[in-house]
């Protein structure tokens, strides 16, 4: 493997960790508002480092600029969703979770 | 009624940009670009009618100043975060905290909310008027300050003053 191949590898996986403590989380968290951090926190790192480590592999700048643009898109939309389910939650009256209550 | 310089600006900004976008779509292909020249004037038409052009000013240092923070703080409190979800015990002590912004309204606010919602530790609730109200992961973190950072780089990146609260 090239010095390139390795880093791409060992990005991918960064990503990947993000992505299954991301996933833990939105699993073991024990609100919405908790969550959604969670998830945010996969869609920025996670899908950051995955697309950084495709990249060095990409076989061309169209395709570098279409990589950026899905990490870009997708996290306008998750910063945007994440407001809006957060907010709906809130005027629904439901009280974040607390660390003296029971999870 | 004949257009204004910062319509032809916009409309020829945006048309290129789009073109941009076309070509890493279709992988720079020749043969596209007949259906891609009447999809880039229909959405460059679409686009200055959704959001007529306004004056946006950014700072190239403060652009760079603002992306190297994002990464930075992004990292920095991705494995925080990440810690929080893997250890045994589970030990969160979120709160909600109000903060009072002072970037003046419009689109620093609404970017500035969205920023602390990716960064890790932080997720915007309401934004309503000035009050910023925010639900963070660890209520002993020194959430004002962060977000009293966050909200500098972003003041400078667009080249807005910051009011007093």
């Amino acid at each position: 493997m090239t010095t390139i191949e390795i880093a791409s590898v060992i990005l991918l996986l960064t990503g990947a960790a993000f992505f299954f403590a991301g996933t833990v989380g939105l699993l073991r968290f024990p609100d919405v508002y908790t969550r959604l951090h969670a998830l945010a926190k996969a869609d920025n790192l996670g899908l950051g480092f995955i697309m950084l480590g495709l990249l060095l592999q990409a076989p061309g700048p169209a395709t570098v600029l279409k990589l950026v643009l899905i990490w870009l898109l997708a996290l306008a939309a998750s910063a945007t969703v994440g407001f809006l389910i957060a907010r709906r939650a809130r005027q629904n009256g439901i009280v974040p979770w607390q660390s003296g209550d029971r999870e | 009624m004949k257009p204004s310089v910062p319509a032809v600006r916009a409309a020829l900004w945006r048309s290129a940009l789009l073109a941009v976008l076309w070509w890493a779509l279709t992988d720079g292909r020749a043969d596209s670009w007949g259906v891609g020249s009447v999809s880039i004037l229909a959405a460059a038409i679409l686009s200055l009618r959704l959001l007529p052009p306004v004056s946006t000013y950014i700072s190239r240092v403060g652009l760079l100043r603002f992306l190297i923070f994002f990464f930075y703080h992004s990292l920095r409190g991705g494995i925080q975060v990440a810690w929080f979800a893997l250890r045994p015990r589970l030990s969160l002590r979120p709160a909600i905290h109000e903060i009072p912004l002072r970037l003046p309204e419009g689109i620093g606010r609404v970017l500035l909310a969205n920023t602390l919602s990716l960064l890790p530790g932080t997720l915007s609730v309401e934004l309503n008027g000035r009050r910023l109200c925010m639900h963070v992961l660890d209520a002993a973190a020194p959430t004002e300050v962060e977000v009293r950072r966050a909200e500098v780089r972003v003041a400078h990146m667009l080249g807005l003053e910051l009011e007093e609260t």
